[in-house]
């Protein structure tokens, strides 16, 4: 997944960073609200949001997104406890709610479910076609065998199980899983594409010539 | 123990009822001294004028001294009044025929005027005829009977008076001192924490700088506790996300460490998720305006969520708790953390009473003295030095509950029980 954290202490960011990384996760980090003008655009699966930032109030931000109508799933990282503050929050279009200190753990679990949640599924396990995936184990298996895959074409399934239906583009799905490393290896996308169809059959990703992939019937 | 105050109207009414009988006392010796005073003047009147028309008939009917043995009964008159025709020598020449008048002269010697005998009131006039004198006189008995009697009809018409008074007044009283009753209903409705607050103009002017100085205490008190939400709000702030970036780093650390540093930096972990729940019930318990919202828990879910890593969890029976979730959660995280360091393997939870949590460890417990000593801490409130943070901050819980906190007696390892109040 492709994540926008945006949070600016140090010692936090960094730590959330290193481990959605290690996670297999592509995570760019902005420590103001001043600094998401640098990913105008840029597609993510969601954002870990903080509300006090230096440079305005990061509930400001969202409400301006939500009504701008970005539909990305928002996870409020915050030290603000209190009900009201929770409340507020929720209703002010994030999909989920984690009050400082929190394990990274349950971070991540929760940026799974919200995820999960926007792409339609309540169950960590999507099934497509003869294809079952598994978002917390981060594995396929086909006709029930588990077929091993490498983090990149896990990350490439990932994002395309999550958008079920929808065509993506492939500068969407580089950006989405190599994060700004994508114009490092203009190719990968069709390299890991085509690993995947090895593995897991030629009808789970379809071509949708000049457009892009989709998994799944057309939305 | 709780004192009993003083009640104004209690007060007022003992020393109205006091005075009263103070009052109608000295009245009342007042009234008699001066019924006294004039009964006695009018009936001396009476004597006097009496005298005066017995002296003509009496002086010109006998002439010659009689024995007074053989004295002449003149016509009758009530036993309580007499009179006497003496002589010059003390001879009695007529006495009236009254029942027990005396027959011996009144005076041996001619004394006019007003004199008093034993049990007589007497009045002597001269006849002028021949040094013969005229003793008019009442018994003593009459005279004080009459006075008593008037005397007694004029307290016995003031009394009633004064009862129907001293009622009205205790009436008064009451009314007065409504307004101090109405005053203790606004206080306990009173939240000065409301924006606009107030307890408005009193129904007394001599309540009204009362009001004021409530309502000036509720503006210091909002003041106060708007800073320390503010204060706190920074605190969270400060504390919650070095708290949140020490914990990730070492989740990050863990994963990428060797193995034999894993151990290390788990206990690292630990402790600073320890540190993580202390905070958080700091900040539950410490932050201003954090009145008790109570709702329904279930002490097996209440259970399920406090995850303390090595320490096993059982609910025995437990009926639902009516209490504040954040500040019972912050309470029962700190005591299982003392379990766990004190060297509890597994806790036990039930509830014994009524909206009572008990918590129930395996570990070594304390001695008899160590208990008593908890519990004077508890009882006193004097924590520092003397209790850990978890007992503390399960106190104060309880206490913000309007419960209280308990450490019984138990065969083996230690038991906490939280009243959580009704």
């Amino acid at each position: 997944m492709r994540l926008l954290l945006i949070e600016d202490d140090e010692l936090l960011g960094g730590g959330l960073c290193d481990f959605l990384r290690v996670d297999g996760h592509a995570v760019e980090w902005a420590r103001r609200l001043g600094d998401i003008d640098a990913y105008r655009g840029e597609p993510f699966d969601a954002y870990l949001l903080d509300w006090q930032l230096p440079d305005g109030s990061g509930l400001e931000w969202l409400r301006a997104r939500r009504n701008g109508g970005d539909l990305t799933p928002v996870l409020m990282l915050t030290a603000r406890d209190m009900l009201h503050d929770r409340l507020r929050g929720l209703d002010s279009g994030a999909d989920d709610y984690i009050v400082k200190p929190f394990a990274p753990e349950e971070m991540a679990a929760r940026v799974r479910a919200i995820c999960r949640r926007s792409a339609g599924s309540a169950s960590a396990r999507i099934r497509v076609g003869e294809v079952e995936v598994d978002l917390v184990a981060r594995c396929a298996w086909l006709d029930d065998e588990r077929i091993e895959l490498t983090s990149r074409e896990w990350s490439v399934l990932e994002a395309l199980v999550l958008r079920p239906g929808r065509i993506v583009t492939k500068g969407e799905l580089e950006r989405l899983v190599l994060g700004f490393e994508s114009e490092l290896a203009s190719n990968a996308i069709e390299v890991h594409v085509s690993s995947l169809r090895k593995k897991l059959g030629r009808e789970l990703v379809e071509t949708v010539r000049g457009l892009g992939y989709r998994v799944g019937a057309a939305a | 123990m709780r004192l009993s105050s003083p009640s104004i109207g209690g007060r007022l009414a003992r020393s109205l009822v006091l005075w009263s009988v103070l009052w109608c006392a000295a009245l009342g010796a007042a009234v008699w001294m001066i019924v006294q005073e004039e009964v006695a003047e009018l009936l001396d009147d009476t004597l006097q004028s009496a005298a005066e028309g017995l002296i003509g008939p009496l002086a010109l009917s006998l002439t010659e001294p009689v024995e007074l043995s053989t004295a002449p009964r003149g016509p009758k008159t009530s036993g309580r009044f007499t009179w006497q025709l003496v002589s010059h020598q003390g001879r009695t020449h007529l006495v009236s025929s009254a029942l027990g008048a005396p027959v011996a002269p009144l005076h041996d010697t001619p004394k006019p005027g007003f004199s008093d005998v034993p049990g007589w009131r007497v009045y002597g006039q001269a006849t002028g005829h021949d040094g013969q004198m005229v003793y008019v006189a009442q018994t003593t008995e009459e005279r004080v009977e009459a006075a008593t009697e008037v005397a007694l009809a004029a307290l016995f018409a003031g009394a009633p008076m004064t009862v129907l008074a001293v009622l009205w007044l205790r009436s008064r009283i009451r009314r007065e001192l409504q307004p101090l009753r109405d005053l203790s209903e606004r206080l306990a409705h009173y939240d000065p924490m409301q924006r606009g607050a107030t307890l408005g103009t009193a129904d007394r002017e001599e309540l009204q700088p009362v009001h004021a100085a409530i309502d000036a205490l509720a503006g210091r008190l909002t003041r106060r506790v708007a800073h320390e939400r503010a204060f706190t709000s920074h605190a969270a702030h400060s504390l919650r996300t070095p708290l949140a970036g020490i914990d990730a780093q070492l989740a990050v650390a863990l994963r990428e460490a060797e193995a034999a540093h894993r151990p290390r930096l788990q206990r690292v972990r630990t402790a600073a998720e320890r540190l993580q729940r202390v905070v958080a019930a700091l900040l539950a318990m410490f932050r201003s305006g954090a009145e008790v919202q109570r709702s329904q828990i279930d002490v097996g879910a209440l259970a399920a969520r406090l995850p303390i890593e090595g320490l096993v969890m059982e609910t025995r029976g437990t009926s639902p708790l009516n209490a504040d979730p954040d500040l019972l959660t912050a309470a029962v995280l700190n005591l299982l953390d003392n379990a766990q360091r004190h060297g509890a393997q597994s806790v036990t939870f039930s509830t014994p009473a009524a909206n009572v949590l008990r918590v129930h460890d395996n570990g070594p417990g304390v001695d008899p003295a160590r208990r008593r000593e908890l519990r004077a801490a508890i009882e006193a409130q004097d924590y520092a030095g003397r209790t850990g943070l978890g007992l503390m901050l399960a106190d104060l819980v309880a206490r913000a509950h309007g419960g209280g906190l308990s450490l019984p007696e138990s065969a083996s390892g230690f038991v906490v029980e939280l009243d959580l109040g009704t």
